[in-house]
Formats: C-alpha cells, structure tokens, sequence
C-alpha cells in the first residue's frame, strides 16, 4: 500500500500558515533568527479507520495518533506511558505492524488500518494473546499490557518468537514496571502456536 | 539446570487458590479506566512549564506570548495563582508529600519547580503555550546532595526518639576479635510507574470530583479538601485502577491543588497529565543514602556488635526520614547495637516512600556487611546467618509471631545448588565470564491499619464487597474477592468488588504492604457478621434462598471496622480523615509493625540466591538466574503472591544494577529525567526467575494470618548480586549501582 510519508516536522514546515506567521514573528521580534512557530495551531481533517471503523475528525495537525485514539476517540485502552517512545505502552499495530502511536501524526495513519487493544477480541472471544496474558499471570498494574499484547502478537507474526532469547529481545521495547516479564515470556510460548506461526 | 516456576503455583500448605486475578479479562482488553481515561465532556488542558534551575528566584516572566494563542484560557503563574492552604507533610500529621507550595512566591527552590501552569483548549496548544512562556532568572548557587556547600545537616527528632539500641556497642566493638567496618551508598531512585501522574478535576456546583492515580483515596481527598478550604464531604475521588505506584501515588502532591482550582476558576473540567520528565521533580523519589556499618564477631560467627549509621538527603521543606536502620538491627541476634540516622538538606524537591523505603537501602548495607564478615570468617554465608538467627528481638526480647528465615535459606539453597559453589573468589568462570554466587536475607515487618469494609449479600448468591482499598497490580481485587467468598462460602466468582473510590467506606493505605491483613481483616470480619445473621455457619450456596426466606429479607448488608491489636476505634476516626498517623493505641501509632516495647514481633522473610556473569574484558554483568524462598504466612492467592516475589525480585536486580536518577552536582538537577536514560529492567535483562513459596502458619498476626508481600522481594536482592560480584571478581562493590566502570577501575 502507498502512503505519504508524513514527519512532525515536515507538517509544520510545509503548511503556508506557517511561512506567513513566521514573517509576521521576525518584524515584531529581532531576536527571531530560529524558525518561529505558527501561532495559531493549523486544523486538518483526518479520517482514522480504527478497528474497522471509519471515524473522521478534526485535528490539530501536531496530534498524534495516541492522542487522538485517547482524547478525540474515547479508546482509552492505548495508554500514554511517556509520549516520546521510551515505553512501548501506547503501540497499535498499523497495517498489521506494531507502530508507536506516540511518535506517529494520526494525519500518517490516514488510509491505513489501526487496530488497537480494543479491537483485538472477535466476536466476543478473546485472542489467544489475550488468554495466554490471563492464563500465565503476564501483568500486574496491567498498564503497560495493552502495549505488551500489541507488541506481542506483532512479535509472534514477525516471526520472533521462536525461542525465549529471541521473544525477550523483542519485546524488550516494551517496559513493564511491575516487571513481569518471564511471565510474558510464557504467554507468548503459549499463543505462538494457537496463532498458527511462529 | 532448574526449571524455572510455572506461572501458576500448586497451593502448599496454608495457602488459598491460585485463581486468575479478578480484573484479568478487563485488563487484557483494555476496560479499566486509569485516572486519565475517565471521558469527559470538553476537558480542557493543563500543562506546567517548570524551572530550569533549582534555586534562585524569577527575575522575569512573559507570559504574553502564551497567552497570545487562540485556544489559551488562562495562564497562571506567582502573580495570578489562587492561594492555598499551607498543609503539613504527611509525616507530620498532615496530607502533603512536599510542603513547597508552587505559585505561592516568585521563589525556585527545587529543579522542576513549577512556574507557570497553561491551561487551553487542547492538549497540543497547552503543550505550545507552556514552551513560549519566557523566564529568567536571579539563580543561587544550589545545593545538590551530600557534601555540597550548603547542604546542612540535621538529627531530626523522630530519630533519636525512635534510635534502637541494645547493650554497649562500643564495649562488645572493642572487644571482637573479627571486624567488619565498611561504608556503603545508594543512589537516587524514581518510582517511575508506567501510568504518567495525571489530575482530571471537574466541578459540578460545589462538589469536586476528580480523577487521579492514587494508593490512598481517603487521604488524598482529604487532603484536596483541606487546601482549597472545601468541606471534604464535597471531594470525590474517583481511581479504581492505579497504573503501578510503588509508593510514589501514595500521598497528595502540590499539583492536584492546582488543577482542581482552575477548574473552579475557568469553569470547566481541567486535565492535567504530567509528562514524565516532570514527574521526577514534582513527585518524590527514593533519597540517597550513606551508610556505615560496623559488625563485630567472635571466631565462631557470633555477633557481638552492630552499629548502622546512615546519611540520608531530604528537602529545605521537609524532614522525611528513611529510618531503615531501625528494621537491620532486628535481623540477627547481637546483644550489642547502636544506631544513627542524619538527615542532609539540600536544594530538592521532598523524597518520599519508595517499595520497601527503609529495607532497600539499609539492608543492602547489613547484607552485604555480613557477606564481609563471612569472608572475613572464611565461613559460609548461609551459615554466618544460621549461626545468628534469632525467634526474638535482639532490642526488645519480644518474641517473633513466626521467623522462616532458614527455611527459606534451606529450601532456596537447595534449589539453586548452592552446595557446588566454590566459595574463593573467582574460581569459577566459563570461557570469558567470571561467574559469582551470592545471597541475602529478605524481609519486611508486618504493617497494618484500621480498615472499614461493607459487603452486601443477596438471596441469589452474589456478594458485592465495597472497601476504598487500592490494586496498583498487588492483586488486591482478587484477595478481597477470595477472602469474602471464602467467609460467604461462594464461589468466588459470585463476588464483585469495589475499590479505589472515596464515596466507599475507607481502607488503607497502598503501601507498607498492608492492604490484605487490613482492609482483607475488614472484609474477613463484615462477612463474619453476614455469617453470624445465619447463626455462624453460612447456608451452602443452594440453601441461600430458602435462608433468607426464613429470614424475612432479600438481602443482608454488613458493614465492619476493623483495627490492629493495640488500636482501637479512633484508628477509624482518624481513617476517615485520610490520616496515615492517627491510629492511636496507647502509645500513639507505629507504622512499623515491629517497633518494640514488648509487643510481638512481625515480619516476613526471604533468602535470595543469585548468579551473575561478568565478562573478563568488559566487565558486562549479567544475572542469568535468581532464586528465591519466602515465607509469609497465609497466602491468599499463590498466583498473584509469585507475581509480586518476582517482580520483586527483578525490582531489586534493577536497583542493583540499573536504577540510580543522576543529580548534576553543580546544578542540583536531574540530568537522567526519562524512562530511557534512567534504566529500568526490560524483558531482555531478565531471564531465569525461580520463586519458592515456604508454607508458613502464623496464628497471631491477625485473623486471616498473612503477613504482607509486596515490598518483600525487593529487598535484598540488590546485597546477593554485590555479593555474588565479590565471588566472581574478588572485588567489592559498595556503592549502588554496579556498573562496568566501577568493575574496570
């Protein structure tokens, strides 16, 4: 699939409000040799299909697609667990791979298939990600486990997940606090195979 | 070589059912609200710009840029923030974790003070808004920690009056034939709980409800009250999920005061979700510490004299205390001991609780003393601590409830092959990696307090237990559920749970791991008076109809207090109003359970067995196993119990290795203030955790017999991979945390 590739950076630099107010910023201040910011925030609009749904919104172009699943969205069970891609808390998977929601522009995701933490049970039943996290214990506070669970079913069908070495390496994007990873460790030993590959 | 522990535990003897935990389903489908996923209608938000320097006054403020942008409301600083009460720290019979009021004055007394709070329509516009906002500033000289010029030093009251001292140290130091006298640090340390700190404040009239992380509800909502002068009938907070805390969420800090009056003021609903990186100046932290330890021995291994004396770092505005050496001076038997505790003041923001505050630190001092001392011996260290293991207290002579303390050297020594180790220094290694052995004494006293709880009973057999307990991941849902449905006779499916609430009827607080033996010891005795409506023994579930037939009614509702021995119903009253002091026995309230005086001893304890692998080249220290055995009475769900050890456990490997917050000596900064750079374990730090569960029957501690496990684990661990560093290396490490520098030099 085609995508534009969209940065944080890019966005700002391209918009036209930006060039105009930058001029208006450098006559009222002469210290203002660094690129000025826009001072009114530029609005886009964004249609997110998210879990398969459609859902269009007006966003400031600087949101990101944590913040808009949490705060325009009410789907609260992407968590923001340090907004600047430490903690591995906030990951979705876009297009079928395990993104960061924090560090991408819910204007990148236009087009693309979100799927979030709340979209991973099908018809009422759980994945067996989902079971394999219950069965063994792999969460505590459970705040970093929507992330961990994202991040894992993406690790099993990247294919690695194939020994315990391997699964502790790639999930090591994922902090949990609680620190209960040998039991995440067992969770996904134990899904890898009802996903079918490993 | 082991196997590691299933994730589900077999129950042993004196142990409850390894259910799943109540909220499991919820939690791995992203259901719970955490503080900040609460919806709410047009929320604005808030954000804080905080100082760039730790001491010094404002000198200047434009806001106007700021305030320029469309979509700011208002932005407050020392010239406009509305006042508020000055209220007393948390140690001193008040609510605050820091008594530094923001916005009060134009004055920077800590790095990441707060100068200005934004608050706009969006998050991204708050965000822009706080970083145009330009201040300079008239800065002092700050001072960052121990040493610096104008830190100062202080013997705080609390601890000469608490000082534990047994015998005549000085006389049985002079006279022992073998010494150890070694001085150890610990650094800095932040909670760092997945869950950012995060106010949702929202008005309706006059009554507050508000949204925010929290291990003590009560407290917290009191607290609120008591600063912005409102009655707290009308404070609601509301917090059913605590996304980690480990002590960190447990009291009120200066920011929800905040956000809760600009609700007020703007009205309408204020968000405020602090980004990490202020968290580490406008929460506490685990203070530094300095210690000496001084242990004396006859040539048999016996104890003769201990002194511990520690330095710990604290704010200008407050005196908190560690006080961890009133808890080493119980672990062995000595019929000599002195203590001594000296606060430093420096430019920082107030340390606070931490899991396991004193234990961590001061028990890596004794532990790896004792390691000392058993080189010293040329004995082996299970043994030095067989040889000095004690049922009463060396201060007080009070007997333990019960001590396992060998049973888990026993059984975790045996699991982990400990009789194979060659215990000279760097005999053992495997092509380029030295390998060492060590281990540790884990334990934490028995606290308790006061705790309400209601449950309600309907003829269909369904049980709904309502106690302002927490679950920060502790399994504190699925222990209420258990114990209620075990008292109910139900299966505990049948029984719904509500916590986290201060509409509920007050629990305790999420910390000195206390929530099962008392708010659990609530529970237990509310469903002990539905029991008693029945004549004692409850209808099995399928007579339960008919027996509230007989009685008339469709449903029971009990509610119960419940306070420690010693206590009585002021500890409730004092509940009520949050306070985490006011329990009251005769002697006034002990947070720790073992002070002495006579009154029974109470503690759980553990033994910690690590390997680690130091590369011959680079030094680069790995732990590929760790085993541990603990003991602590009732276990109520030995799936959550083995959870919380290993946890625990890969806690205390992190603060050993990992964990340390950096403070810029010169600048009194935190220069580490991000989950990266300050290092916490990740999956692949973490491969081999064996956790043994020691059946142990304590009959005295409280009715359901449990001690608390949380803070367990943790503690000691850091002790066993400095000692097992020795054995690799021959060299000792004595300052946390190790690292390959420390290991090249």
């Amino acid at each position: 699939m085609e995508t534009p590739k969209i940065s944080r950076r890019g966005l700002l630099g391209a918009s036209p409000v930006v060039a105009v107010s930058a001029k208006a910023a450098s006559a009222q201040t002469p210290e203002a040799a660094a690129p000025a910011l826009p001072d009114a925030p530029v609005r886009r609009r964004v249609v997110l299909k998210v879990n398969g749904e459609s859902r269009e919104l007006d966003l400031d172009t600087r949101t990101t697609l944590l913040d808009a699943l949490r705060e325009h969205l009410h789907l609260a069970g992407t968590k923001k667990g340090c907004d600047q891609g430490q903690c591995g808390a906030c990951t979705v998977h876009l297009d079928g791979e395990r993104v960061l929601s924090c560090l991408t522009l819910a204007a990148q995701a236009e087009g693309r298939e979100v799927v979030t933490i709340e979209g991973l049970a099908r018809g009422g039943k759980l994945h067996p990600m989902q079971q394999a996290f219950i069965d063994n214990d792999a969460f505590q506070c459970g705040y970093c486990t929507p992330g961990q669970i994202m991040s894992a079913v993406a690790c099993v069908q990247e294919g690695h997940a194939r020994t315990d070495h391997e699964i502790r390496e790639y999930m090591s994007g994922n902090l949990c606090r609680c620190a209960a990873y040998p039991n995440i460790v067992a969770a996904i030993n134990q899904a890898k195979s009802q996903m079918g590959r490993a | 070589m082991l196997q590691p522990t299933p994730p589900v535990p077999q129950p042993l003897e004196n142990m409850g059912q390894a259910i799943p935990r109540y909220e499991a389903t919820a939690k791995v489908t992203g259901q719970p609200l955490y503080a900040a996923d609460e919806p709410i209608a047009r929320p604005l938000y808030a954000f804080f710009k905080t100082s760039g320097v730790a001491r010094g006054t404002i000198a200047s403020l434009d806001v106007r840029k700021a305030e320029a942008m469309p979509g700011v409301m208002k932005v407050y600083t020392h010239r406009n923030a509305p006042p508020r009460k000055a209220v007393k720290h948390i140690m001193t019979g008040g609510y605050m974790s820091d008594t530094n009021i923001p916005l009060a004055d134009n004055r920077v007394r800590h790095d990441g003070d707060i100068v200005a709070m934004v608050v706009a329509d969006s998050y991204e516009i708050a965000r822009d808004a706080a970083n145009r906002i330009e201040v300079r500033y008239a800065a002092q000289a700050p001072a960052a920690t121990f040493g610096s010029p104008g830190a100062v030093k202080k013997v705080p009251e609390q601890a000469q009056k608490n000082a534990k001292k047994a015998g005549d140290f000085a006389a049985g130091w002079s006279r022992a034939p073998v010494k150890v006298d070694a001085r150890y640090s610990t650094p800095t340390q932040h909670h760092n709980p997945i869950e950012l700190y995060a106010t949702t404040a929202v008005w309706n009239g006059d009554q507050l409800t508000f949204y925010e992380p929290s291990q003590f509800v009560y407290s917290t909502a009191n607290g609120l009250a008591e600063q912005i002068g409102v009655d707290p009938a009308k404070v609601h907070l509301v917090n059913p999920y605590v996304g980690g805390g480990f002590g960190g969420k447990g009291i009120l800090t200066q920011r929800t005061a905040l956000v809760a009056l600009a609700a007020r003021d703007l009205g309408r609903p204020v968000k405020l979700v602090l980004h990490r990186k202020q968290a580490y100046g406008l929460t506490t932290y685990r203070a530094e510490t300095r210690q000496r330890v001084r242990l004396g021995a006859d040539r048999n291994g016996k104890l003769v004299a201990f002194a511990h004396d520690g330095e710990e770092v604290t704010s200008r505005a407050d005196d908190y205390m560690v006080g961890g050496v009133e808890n080493t001076v119980e672990m062995y038997a000595c019929p000599n001991i002195a203590t001594s505790v000296t606060l430093v003041k420096a430019d920082r923001n107030t340390p606070g609780f931490m899991r396991s505050p004193p234990e961590t630190p001061y028990m890596f001092g004794l532990e790896s003393a004792m390691d000392e001392l058993a080189v010293a011996l040329n004995m082996d260290p299970v043994e030095l601590r067989r040889i000095n293991d004690t049922q009463k207290s060396p201060i007080s002579g009070a007997p333990y409830t019960s001590r396992s303390l060998m049973q888990c050297y026993d059984q975790a020594a045996a699991a982990f092959g400990w009789s194979r180790r060659n215990p000279r220094p760097l005999s053992m290694s495997q092509g380029d990696w030295l390998i060492g052995w060590g281990c540790a004494t884990a334990t934490y006293p028995t606290n308790m307090m006061a705790s309400t709880a209601r449950i309600r009973l309907t003829a269909d057999g369904k049980a709904v237990v309502e106690v302002a307990a927490h679950d920060m991941g502790q399994g504190a849902y699925t222990a209420m559920q258990q114990i209620a449905a075990k008292r109910l006779g139900l299966d505990p499916r049948q029984v719904t749970v509500r916590m986290g609430d201060s509409a509920l009827p007050p629990g305790p607080v999420a910390g000195g791991s206390m929530t099962t033996a008392s708010a659990g010891s609530a529970v237990h005795t509310a469903a002990g008076k539905i029991a008693a409506r029945f004549g004692g023994a409850m209808p099995a579930p399928n007579d339960l109809d008919d027996a509230f037939r007989r009685l008339g009614v469709t449903q029971i509702e009990e509610y119960a207090e419940w306070w420690p021995p010693g206590q009585g119903p002021q500890a409730v009253r004092a509940l009520y109003k949050g306070s985490m002091g006011g329990g009251g026995g005769e002697e006034g309230e002990q947070q720790e359970g073992n002070a002495g005086g006579g009154k029974p001893m109470m503690a759980a304890f553990g033994a910690e067995f690590v390997e680690v692998r130091i590369h011959r080249l680079t030094r680069e220290i790995r732990v590929p196993r760790m085993t541990g055995a603990f003991a602590a009475g009732h276990i109520v769900n030995p799936r959550t119990a083995r959870s919380q050890y290993l946890g625990g456990m890969i806690w205390g490997m992190a603060s050993a290795l990992l964990e340390a917050t950096e403070v810029d000596a010169k600048r009194a900064r935190y220069v580490n203030d991000n989950i990266a750079e300050y290092l916490v374990a990740v999956n692949a730090d973490v491969p081999q955790v064996d956790v043994i569960l020691v059946p142990e029957v304590d009959t005295k501690v409280n009715p359901l017999g449990v001690k608390g496990i949380g803070e367990l684990a943790n503690v000691g661990t850091a002790a066993a991979i400095a000692n097992a560093v020795y054995h690799a290396t021959g060299k000792r490490i004595r300052d946390l945390p190790i690292t390959m520098d420390k290991l090249l030099v």
